[in-house]
């Protein structure tokens, strides 16, 4: 198996952002397998409940921070099939969304959680969410809301190309 | 450049420090929390590693502390608790060192 990762820290959001957007690449190639969210703040003192949400978004994509995946399998000779990315496109991640894009998205997953304690969603196998190869739509982690406190957010994500 | 309040429980998780006023609130469990903040400061979280069970390796300020789980507890007064197979449920130790 083939697991990368693709996460950030201490970074500071512009209000309602996309924290990562992964478009899976054109066909053929491997489709995505999601096994990890997680949104966390690493310094603030200040409890608030904060909304979370996946969601689908199609063209026009966010515009991002490019963010290249890492193998969590450090001697795999292989990259992952999805490059680090600004404009969203097919086959590229990146992170924190400086503007969103006119490509409307659709929520597929929502919760809440407290900043304090930050939000881990690990999907049991039946509840991983697959992105296919060819998909017109990206996956966004998402806070549909703007955090009360914009700085030192951290968050990412694992996927696996099958 | 300022330093932290000195009160600052300062852990250390997802390979950066965690800064909290405060120990985590009684009943927060991972997941879906993300992190525990314990009396120590010491930041509790679940690492990607995973056993049989599919659970997955404890970490303790980002050490990995020899423990798969499928949850960690906290309540304000006892040790940081873990759940899993076959073990059931273990504490941390006063020592700081072992989940026992």
């Amino acid at each position: 198996m083939r697991e990368f990762s693709i996460s950030a820290g201490g970074i500071t959001v512009a209000g309602a952002t996309t924290l990562i957007f992964v478009n899976p690449a054109s066909a053929p190639n491997p489709n995505l397998e999601f096994l990890r969210f997680w949104i966390g703040q690493s310094a603030n003192a200040t409890s608030a409940q904060q909304r979370a949400q996946l969601e689908t978004q199609v063209t026009a994509f966010p515009t991002l921070t490019s963010a290249t995946p890492t193998k969590l399998k450090p001697s795999d000779p292989n990259a992952s099939v999805i490059t680090g990315g600004t404009a969203g496109a097919a086959g590229t991640a990146g992170t924190n969304a400086s503007a969103e894009g006119a490509g409307s998205k659709t929520a597929v997953w929502d919760d809440a959680f407290n900043v304090l304690n930050g939000w881990l969603h690990v999907p049991t196998p039946a509840e991983t969410r697959v992105m296919p190869a060819g998909f017109a739509s990206g996956l966004g982690l998402f806070l549909p809301v703007a955090p009360a406190t914009l700085t030192n957010w951290a968050f990412g994500l694992v996927f696996r190309e099958v | 450049m300022s330093g932290d309040d000195a009160h600052f429980l300062i852990g250390r998780a997802l390979g950066q420090a965690w800064k909290r006023e405060n120990v985590t609130e009684s009943y927060v469990v991972i997941p879906p929390a993300l992190i525990i903040t314990d009396s120590d400061g010491a930041a509790f979280t679940l690492g990607t590693e995973y056993d049989v069970h599919m659970q997955f390796n404890v970490l303790r300020n980002d050490v990995d502390t020899g423990e798969f789980a499928q949850r960690i507890e906290y309540r304000r007064g006892q040790p940081v608790r873990i759940y899993g197979r076959p073990y059931g449920v273990k504490s941390f130790s006063r020592s700081r060192r072992h989940f026992i």
